[in-house]
């Protein structure tokens, strides 16, 4: 039952290997699992990420492409519209259940997700003591955020922390 | 720099509230059940609903529950369209609907601007299902077994109705025309799609399935007829027949029908009483000469078009054909002649109670029973058997007389003694009532002048 969809998956794999976004290298977690891909994002030049290396894992669930993918960052990131903590569950608009549409590409999704980095949206936080920093001190929040990539980002991507968490909830969040 | 337990929490039930699925229950496609069920679920709900499930199961005497998860709508349809070539059992119409839907995939990527690796997977079930079916369909058990399946098989099933989700789509595109003045949101056609049929999970709505039924049933020549179960006023379901002129047609002159149960917010496949008679309408003829040569009490019915209502398809559209055999029931009476079969009429009267002579014949509500016609017996019966009457009120001083008065005794040792029905321990007890006027009864200005004489 599964097989129609991994022909959609191998398809949405292969565009997005052939053109990434920005900054962006995209490979599956084993060839054994289609559904599991492990992306490394170098943080945009014109972010407070830059310099830093993150490591995003987006998860297929089995009734993709009617349920939107997961995506969850497996590098701590001081940002507010991810959560501050081992789980990394992202927020994108373009993930809410009620917002997916099976005609949205993968490719979509991961640019979002940059796009995220570059331009946090505030106004829908996940921290919202980090986006009110966001807001009202940006200082402080560009010396938060490149402390976090001083401190979490700099070394060679790690996927191990996202694996379990995720893998566990199975619906990590957007 | 962490976050405090407070903002945990916070994000703990922000997860919760992203997570929660309902509950919902039941396979996505259930068997076909009968529709008393219906009638027994409403059985408590108000007179409305009571009246109008009361006589659902007599036009629609089955029905297929579908799964409440959203989806609901456009997968009764697709299940139905599927039904119904199983029921014509037509492999060449089976096969010619294959090669019309796949010419439809080029409709859905040039109209519909779909790409295709978006509905390729899904089309693709769609074929595969018209295939396994048309394999089988000599066989219709096992062709409704397939469609079962995949229809239960979530992935398949969701991929089968987001392809027709994309056909409706499209064809709303492609005729902007003609549909557009219906769309009131202020983002037109192209939002109306991308936020009510593109998106997996949103309820099918009334130009949702106008525009299936254009794309999907009209070209085969099925027809889509809804019965509205809400609370409108009338005493049974209103219906409403897709595409709109197939609506004041009759039954035979429209194609197969495809029938929807809704209920507010969700559809149900229906089944009517006599779905195997449609489509064997022939045999169905047959069988009325028959019965009417048949030496029954059908002569009762006195015109041949009282009976002809009784037969399916002949006379009036399903949904009148309940009332019409009640009107037929009660008008009888004129012309019914008691039959040595109608002799367990007597039965109720064998109650050693009411088997006394003076008894029926005081008894006003017994009497008519005798001469009640057939149709009206079982609630007579139902009214007597709990009412038990005591043996004073079948004295007919007592029952023909509303003011009946409390018989009064002269010596106060009978009055306090259990033999009066005013007495607890009387087997008969009966509590004696405030009665103004009776002798024993205070007029309120003499306890009035005594309590003033004590006061005073």
């Amino acid at each position: 039952m599964a097989q129609q969809s991994l022909k959609r998956i191998a398809k949405e794999l292969a565009d997005c290997k052939a053109s990434p976004p920005t900054g962006m290298s995209i490979d599956v977690a084993s060839e054994a699992d289609m559904r599991r891909w492990h992306v490394v994002l170098e943080g945009p030049a014109n972010s407070a990420y830059a310099g830093g290396k993150f490591g995003i894992v987006v998860v297929l669930p089995a009734e993709y492409p009617f349920k939107p993918p997961t995506v969850t960052f497996a590098t701590r990131i001081y940002h507010p519209n991810v959560t501050n903590d081992s789980s990394g569950n992202i927020c994108l608009s373009l993930l809410k259940p009620e917002n997916w549409k099976p005609a949205t590409r993968l490719l979509a999704v991961l640019e979002a997700v940059r796009s995220l980095l570059v331009e946090p949206m505030p106004d829908d936080p996940l921290e919202s003591r980090i986006a009110d920093e966001y807001r009202s001190d940006r200082n402080e929040y560009n010396k938060n955020a490149n402390q976090y990539v001083q401190r979490y980002a700099m070394r060679s991507v790690s996927f191990d922390a996202a694996a379990n968490e995720g893998g566990k909830k199975g619906s990590g969040g957007h | 720099m962490e976050p405090g337990d407070q903002q945990d929490d916070l994000v703990a039930q922000e997860a919760a509230a992203r997570d929660y699925q309902p509950q919902l229950e039941g396979p996505l496609v259930g068997k076909k059940t009968p529709s008393t069920a219906i009638t027994e679920e409403y059985a408590k709900a108000d007179p409305i609903y009571v009246q109008k499930t009361m006589v659902l199961p007599q036009t629609y005497s089955h029905y297929r529950p579908v799964r409440g998860d959203g989806s609901c709508g456009w997968r009764a349809i697709g299940f139905g369209y599927f039904e119904t070539l199983i029921k014509r059992g037509n492999r060449a119409q089976i096969e010619a609907e294959r090669l019309r839907l796949e010419s439809l995939n080029e409709f859905i990527e040039n109209v519909g601007h779909i790409e295709p690796y978006v509905f390729q997977d899904m089309a693709e079930e769609t074929f595969i299902l018209l295939d396994r079916i048309s394999d089988v369909i000599d066989n219709q058990e096992s062709a409704m077994a397939e469609l079962a399946t995949a229809f239960n098989t979530t992935a398949v099933s969701d991929s089968i109705i987001y392809h027709f989700r994309l056909l409706a789509s499209s064809w709303l595109k492609g005729h902007t025309d003609d549909y557009g003045a219906f769309i009131t949101s202020d983002s037109g056609c192209e939002g109306y799609c991308r936020d009510t049929i593109e998106r997996p999970n949103i309820e099918i709505d009334h130009l949702g399935i106008t525009l299936l039924v254009n794309v999907l049933l009209k070209p085969v020549g099925f027809v889509l007829e809804i019965a509205y179960l809400d609370r409108s006023p009338g005493s049974e379901v209103n219906t409403f027949r897709f595409p709109e002129e197939a609506n004041n047609q009759h039954p035979s002159d429209v194609g197969p029908i495809i029938h929807l149960l809704y209920r507010p917010d969700h559809y149900d496949l229906l089944y009517l009483a006599d779905m195997d008679l449609q489509v064997h309408r022939v045999d169905s003829l047959s069988h009325n000469f028959r019965i009417t040569e048949a030496p029954m009490a059908f002569h009762s019915f006195s015109a041949v078009g009282d009976l002809a209502l009784m037969i399916p398809n002949f006379g009036s559209p399903p949904p009148g054909l309940a009332p019409s055999i009640l009107d037929v029931a009660a008008a009888s009476p004129l012309s019914y002649t008691p039959s040595p079969g109608s002799s367990w009429v007597s039965s109720p009267f064998t109650d050693p109670i009411q088997q006394a002579p003076p008894q029926t014949s005081t008894l006003p509500a017994t009497v008519p029973v005798v001469t009640q016609p057939q149709a009206a017996q079982p609630r007579q019966q139902q009214q007597l058997h709990p009412l038990r009457f005591s043996e004073y009120c079948q004295l007919p001083k007592y029952v023909e007389n509303d003011t009946w008065q409390e018989p009064t005794f002269q010596t106060s040792s009978f009055k306090n003694s259990h033999f009066n029905v005013a007495h607890y321990n009387n087997p008969n007890f009966q509590p004696e009532e405030y009665k103004p006027g009776q002798e024993e009864y205070e007029p309120p200005s003499l306890r009035n002048s005594i309590r003033k004489r004590s006061s005073v």
